[in-house]
This record gives structure tokens, sequence and C-alpha cells, in this order.
């Protein structure tokens, strides 16, 4: 339908929606901004043709023009939530905020920028290379042995990167940020407690450090393992496919999905012979139209 | 979204679509409740599967000489949802009156 374009004025509270309209429009994520003014064209109009008895005309233009901005901005703000979540950006962005905090608190507790490098110094050659090695060996040895689920044979990527070189800045970013997360955290949890107990705390933080480290790794090899490919995003929709009781004649597992349609990850209930690894299954351009 | 998400202001909603009313300038009208609150709620149902829109068949439009409007419909979840905000907030009914005329 073709609407006779009218001028708007945004010191008219009438048409202060309006005017708004094509600036909120540009907060609206692009796939949905088409639809988004056409609903808020049908909208706005009521504001000029209908006559409630509830507000006055200004303050319901008034109204209309906050919820305008409202209705936007929260389609906005939902569309980067459902970009990040998952993303391999808003893990590293969580770690390393979380290394963030637990630096703060263990330079607040320490109370001098001199004290807290004397202290850093102290703690990390005096006690976590010696406990972090070991957890880290236990962490590699306790994670299940597979091979490396991304491969050389990988469709060459647009990206700046290749899909494989990504996979391991990710993979390496996330064990740092973790082991980070680990020295501080310990360090900022053990620090009230140095107050009451003095060095003793030190024996509470070198058991800290052994099971974070070991807990921490395993964490960052199994989180890879759940991840796309292609995106590294967290693969979701888990779904059990085939009869456990037809073991020996088909396979049976949980199916797990690239949100993007990137790709399925296979996990067998059981492991055999001709299935002993996670199987990562990727799937062309023209399967992804389904998703 | 459990009942114990339901919110008031949600409840509120729930019960006007319930009650027939279609489209956010007429909730709002009829709630009394601001459209900074009205829109990005029927988002977030929407999201949630509590409801679900429509565009209205264009010819009604153009008899009525106005823009498209958007339509909002509870869904089978959303319509649970309504009959759990009507039992948990009993005053709704009285709130909201009736709709007369289909839209």
């Amino acid at each position: 339908m073709i609407l006779e374009p009218e001028k708007h004025s945004p010191r008219n509270p009438g048409h202060l929606a309006q005017w708004l309209l094509p600036w909120a429009a540009q907060l609206v994520p692009i796939p949905l901004r088409a639809d988004w003014q056409q609903e808020w064209r049908g909208e706005l109009w009521h504001l000029d043709h209908e006559h409630g008895n509830r507000m006055p005309h200004s303050a319901r233009a008034l109204s209309l023009a906050y919820g305008l901005l409202a209705d936007a901005f929260w389609l906005r703000s939902n569309y980067v939530i459902q970009i990040s979540r998952g993303s391999a950006g808003s893990c590293l962005a969580t770690l390393a905020f979380c290394c963030l905090l637990s630096i703060v608190v263990s330079w607040v507790y320490s109370g001098s920028a001199h004290a807290f490098s004397g202290l850093i110094a102290a703690h990390f050659i005096g006690g976590y290379i010696f406990v972090a090695i070991p957890a880290i060996f236990t962490a590699i040895a306790t994670n299940p042995l597979r091979p490396l689920r991304c491969d050389r044979n990988q469709p060459r990527s647009e990206k700046l990167l290749s899909t494989r070189a990504r996979w391991n800045l990710f993979l390496t970013a996330k064990i740092l940020l973790t082991l980070i997360l680990v020295f501080f955290g310990a360090i900022a949890a053990a620090a009230p407690l140095r107050i009451f107990i003095g060095r003793s705390a030190d024996w509470f933080e070198l058991v800290l450090w052994a099971f974070a480290v070991t807990a921490g790794l395993r964490w960052a090899l199994l989180n890879q393992e759940r991840r796309c490919q292609r995106c590294l995003r967290i693969l979701n929709q888990p779904t059990r496919i085939g009869p456990p009781s037809r073991n020996f004649l088909d396979w049976n597992g949980t199916e797990l999905a690239c949100a993007d349609g990137h790709g399925l990850l296979h996990v067998p209930e059981m492991q055999g012979s001709w299935c002993w690894y996670d199987r990562w299954v990727e799937l062309d351009s023209t399967l992804q139209t389904i998703w | 979204m459990t009942s114990a998400k339901l919110s008031h202001t949600v409840a509120i909603i729930l019960k006007a679509l319930s009650l027939g009313y279609q489209f956010g300038f007429e909730i709002m009208e009829v709630t009394g409740l601001p459209s900074g609150t009205v829109y990005p709620a029927l988002r977030r149902l929407e999201r949630d599967d509590l409801v679900s829109s429509k565009w209205e068949a264009e010819e009604h439009a153009l008899k009525e000489q106005r823009p498209v409007r958007r339509y909002y419909l509870l869904t089978r979840a959303g319509k649970g949802a309504a009959a759990t905000a009507i039992q948990r907030y009993p005053l709704l009914s009285r709130l909201i009156p009736e709709k007369l005329v289909k839209t």
C-alpha cells in the first residue's frame, strides 16, 4: 500500500514518533528492519485516526515515540545476545572479564602495587608453576584420547585465518585465560583467609590451584569438543539417534547440531571398532537452508 | 515461560490477547500500559513461543484505507500461560473489558 509522504517535525509531539521512525529503524537488525517499519507505520496510523479516552493526544504520541525506541533497542539487544550466545568471542570475553575481576580483587587485598607485584612473583615462581605443571599433565592424561577434530581438509575459510588456525588459536587463548583465572582466582580466594591465618593460607592456595587447574583444563578441552568446527559456536539441539538394542546392526548415540547449520557431531553411545571417537559431519551449503 | 516468571505486566498482556485484542496499539489502549512496555513484551512473548504473529490481509487494510497491521495471537502454550495468569491474578478479568467488535 502506497502512503502519501508527509513532512514530520520533531517539535510537534504528534509527529515525533513518525519523525523518529527512520532513525530508530537503524537500530533494528537488517533482516527484521522492513517488517519492523511496516508494523510501526500501522501502529502510528492509529495515533492520528483513533481517539482513545485514556490519555491526551500529545502524551500518547510521546509514549509511542518512547515505545518505538524501546522496541528497536530490544530487537537490537536480543539480536546481539542471539549472535553471541555460545560463540568463541563470548567465551573468551567472559573468561577475560573473570580474570580482570580476580586481578582487581587480589590487588585490592594486597594493598599497594608494589605489594601486589611482589605477591605475584613469589606465588607464581614459588608455588603455581610447581603445582600447575603436574596438574596440566593430569588434565591432559585424563582427557579421552581422540584425534584432533579440526582436520586439514577443512574447506578454506574466507576469513583471514584458516578454520584450523582459528580452532587452535581459540583453544590456546582459552587455556591461557583459564590458567590466568585459576592463578589470580585462588590468590583472591585465599586473600581473606591470609588476614586471619597469615602464610598458612598458602597451603589452601596450593590445593586450590591443583584442583582448579585440573578441572579448568578438562573443561577447556571438553568445551572445545562440543563446538562447531567452522564457526566455533557451542553445538546444541542434542538428539538421540537409534535404539541401543540394535547396537550391532546400526549406529546409535547422540547428535548435536550447529545452530548455523555448519555440521553435526555424532557422539556414539558405545564405542566400537567402527566408531571410537565423536564424529564430525560437515553439512554443505545446500543443507544449511533448512536451519 | 513458567508461571513463576509470569510478571503482572505479562499477565495483563496475555489476558488482553486472550480477549481478542490483537495488535500493539490496541493492547496499549485497553491495558493502559506504556508502549515502551507493551511492544518489547510482545517480542519476548513471541520469542518464547507464547505468541505468534501474522500480517493482516492487505485487502482488509485497503478497505479501511490504512497500513496493514501485524496481529499477535496466543499459541497453545500461550493459552496455557494466560489461564495460569488469570488463576494467579483473578482481578485481571475485571481490569480488561471484553472486546466487542472483532478487528
